[in-house]
């Protein structure tokens, strides 16, 4: 065999280059910022269990605004037995709209709105959340939750 | 001014690479940081519901709660609570653990999270238990988006 003979080589800089750098220094910089937006974070949706609390009868508080919500096995919410919302609106603006100015109509009374959430056994916990959403988005704050429909 | 940089001899300002990397680096940092920091640990069996305009969750307040994790086998039908990943198939040892913490501590809150799909009185049945256990506070967990 021929031996190979070494053809000459030029010297090479291997100094530290900036400008690779900088270029992947950019695109995981992109990368950061477009997760950043798209990333999940955990919420939640504070209740307080009703009937433990002792009750100061000095301190009784008045009757609340009370309001019965409903929701079905099919998905809709009924408010006090009127349908606002079809079944698969989970942004639920016109409950929302509702609610919000039925706690504007509390709150110049200086009264207080509870909200009992009734749900049907088979009802989808989603649409239990998408209720508690649409209450905590129209600020009202006292909520009761009850399963199975009045016998 | 003289040798604070940005300008040549002939007085034209010129490209400073050294500032432009630091402040690249920061902005690197930061966004890592924030993508990595807000990354949900929950359940991989769960599949959380939505609920935008829900408050974010505090971490300082960790050390003072339970995370019921409730999972949903759709194929079966049935719920299987998880705590401390611990699954409970008869609920009612609970209501001792429970107890205990909310003795121990009055201050003790727990955090349903469970999955979307669950039926509603599953989610009764485990706020039943809370309540037998004398706990008052508890909130649902959701996801701020889809």
């Amino acid at each position: 065999m021929p031996k190979r003979v070494p053809s000459e080589v030029e010297p090479v800089n291997l100094g530290f280059q900036i400008a690779p750098m900088i270029d992947v220094v950019f695109v995981i910089m992109l990368f950061f910022m477009v997760m950043a937006g798209a990333v999940k974070v955990e919420h939640e949706l504070k209740q307080q269990l009703p009937g433990i609390a002792p009750v100061n009868p000095a301190n009784a508080p008045e009757m609340p605004d009370e309001i019965t919500v409903a929701i079905e096995e099919s998905g809709s919410v009924t408010l006090n037995e009127e349908e606002l919302d079809p079944a698969n609106d989970s942004a639920m603006r016109n409950f929302v709209g509702t609610m919000m100015r039925l706690k504007q109509e509390a709150d110049n009374r200086k009264a207080k709105v509870l909200v009992t959430i009734q749900a049907e056994e088979q009802a989808k916990y989603e649409r239990v959340i998408d209720v508690l959403n649409a209450l905590a988005k129209a600020q009202v704050s006292n909520v009761t939750f009850t399963v199975g429909g009045e016998e | 001014m003289g040798g604070g940089g940005g300008s040549s001899e002939s007085g034209e300002p010129e490209f400073q690479i050294a500032p432009m990397i630091d402040v690249l680096l920061t902005l690197l940092i930061f966004f890592m940081s924030i993508t990595t920091a807000e990354v949900v640990r929950v359940d991989k069996a769960i599949e959380l519901p939505v609920a935008p305009d829900a408050k974010k969750k505090d971490e300082k307040n960790s050390m003072n709660e339970a995370m019921l994790n409730i999972r949903w086998d759709n194929a079966k039908q049935k719920a299987t609570i998880v705590y401390a990943d611990r699954p409970f198939p008869d609920p009612q040892p609970l209501v001792n653990i429970l107890t205990d913490l909310k003795n121990r501590n009055p201050k003790y809150r727990v955090i349903i999270r469970g999955d979307k799909r669950l039926p509603a009185v599953e989610i009764q049945k485990i706020m039943t238990i809370i309540g037998q256990a004398g706990i008052d506070d508890i909130s649902f967990s959701a996801l701020n988006h889809s």
